[in-house]
C-alpha cells in the first residue's frame, strides 16, 4: 500500500513537472515572437546563406559522381560494345579462331612448297638429255663427284 | 534527402528557439547570432543530405557543439565548468508546493486583463532571466524538453547522457525555476 501511494505520488510529481515545463515554455515561446526585427533579419539572412551552401554542397557530390558514370559508360561501350554477352563470348574465342586458321595457312604452304620441289626436280630429270637410269650406275655418280 | 524548402522550413521553425537559448548560455546577442549562424551552416554542408525527420535531433548536437566551441574560443573556461557544473542540493526543496504554484501560474494566465500587458512583459522578462541563470545542463535539459518538445530518449542522446539524468535535470530545473519565481512574487 506504501509502495503504491509512493508510486502514485511520484507519478502525480512527473505530471505536475511536465504541467509546469509547458507552461514556462509557451511564455517563452510568446517572448520569442517579440524577437526584434534586426535579430529576425539577421536571422534569416543566415538562414538562407545555409541553405545556398546546402545547394552548393550537394551539386558538389553529385558531380564527381555524374562525371565518373559517365566514364565508366563510355569506356565499357568502348572495350565490350556495350555489355552484350553475347558479343563478349565471341571476342574471348576470337583469339583462338585466329591461331587455328593461322596455323592451317601454314600447313597449307608447306605442303604447296613441297610440291613445288618436288616438281621442279621431275621437271629437271624428265627435261635433261641424260636418262634418269644413268644415275643408278655407281660409275656415273663416282664420275659427277669427282667433277666437282 | 531533406530537399531546400524542408530544410528552409526546418531552419525557420528552429531559428528564434536556437537563438535565444544560445543567449541564455551565452549572454550575448551577438555571439548567439554568430553561434546559431555556425551551426546552421555546419548542419546545412555536412548534413543535408540526411532525411528531414533526423535534422532536429542533429541540430541540437550542432548547436551544443558549436556553443562549446565558443566558449573554448573565449578561453572562458572557468566560467564555463561554474555555468555547466550541476546544481547541488535543489532537491531541498522543503516545504514548496509545486502544485500551488502551477495553479496559481495557470489561474492568472487566464484571467489576465489588459491592464497587465506591460507588466507581464516584465514577468516574461525575468522568467527569461531565472532561466538564464540554472545550472548549464539543467537549463539544456529544460528547453530541449519542453519548448523544443524532444521526448527524454532524444534529449538523452542530444546531451549525450543517460535519460534518468535528462529526468533528473528536468525535474531541477523545474522546482528551482518555481521556486525562484516564487521567491520573486512572480505569478505569470
Amino acid at each position: 500500500m506504501t509502495q503504491l501511494k509512493t508510486f502514485s505520488s511520484s507519478v502525480d510529481a512527473s505530471g505536475i513537472e511536465a504541467r509546469f515545463g509547458l507552461r514556462m515554455a509557451a511564455m517563452l515561446n510568446e517572448q520569442a515572437d517579440r524577437t526584434p526585427h534586426d535579430i529576425s533579419e539577421r536571422l534569416r539572412v543566415a538562414r538562407e546563406q545555409a541553405i545556398a551552401r546546402a545547394r552548393t554542397s550537394r551539386q558538389l557530390a553529385a558531380a564527381p559522381a555524374t562525371a565518373t558514370q559517365r566514364l565508366g559508360r563510355a569506356g565499357n561501350a568502348l572495350m565490350l560494345g556495350g555489355g552484350n554477352p553475347w558479343f563478349n563470348r565471341l571476342a574471348s574465342a576470337l583469339p583462338l579462331l585466329l591461331l587455328v586458321v593461322g596455323l592451317m595457312v601454314i600447313d597449307e604452304l608447306h605442303d604447296r612448297q613441297q610440291i613445288q620441289a618436288a616438281a621442279e626436280v621431275d621437271v629437271a630429270l624428265l627435261g635433261d638429255e641424260l636418262p634418269p637410269d644413268a644415275y643408278r650406275d655407281a660409275g656415273f655418280v663416282e664420275f659427277l663427284k669427282s667433277r666437282e | 534527402m531533406a530537399t531546400d524548402k524542408e530544410l528552409s522550413d526546418f531552419l525557420k521553425s528552429v531559428e528564434k528557439r536556437a537563438f535565444k537559448r544560445t543567449v541564455y548560455t551565452v549572454r550575448d546577442e551577438d555571439a548567439a547570432l554568430d553561434i546559431v549562424q555556425d551551426a546552421m551552416i555546419r548542419l546545412a554542408e555536412k548534413y543535408a543530405d540526411r532525411p528531414a525527420a533526423e535534422l532536429p535531433l542533429v541540430f541540437q548536437r550542432i548547436l551544443s557543439n558549436a556553443t562549446m566551441d565558443w566558449f573554448r574560443r573565449q578561453k572562458v573556461r572557468r566560467g564555463v565548468m561554474q555555468n555547466m557544473s550541476e546544481f547541488e542540493g535543489s532537491d531541498e526543496d522543503g516545504d514548496f508546493d509545486l502544485l500551488e504554484m502551477l495553479e496559481t501560474i495557470e489561474g492568472s494566465m487566464g484571467a489576465e486583463s489588459a491592464a497587465d500587458t506591460v507588466g507581464r512583459e516584465q514577468i516574461l522578462l525575468l522568467i527569461e532571466s531565472e532561466i538564464a541563470q540554472l545550472p548549464g545542463r539543467q537549463r539544456e535539459a529544460f528547453l530541449m524538453r519542453y519548448w523544443e518538445e524532444m521526448d527524454v530518449a532524444e534529449t538523452a542522446a542530444a546531451m549525450g547522457c543517460s535519460e534518468g539524468s535528462v529526468k533528473t535535470h528536468c525535474s531541477r530545473a523545474v522546482h528551482a525555476l518555481a521556486k525562484a519565481l516564487k521567491a520573486k512574487g512572480i505569478t505569470p
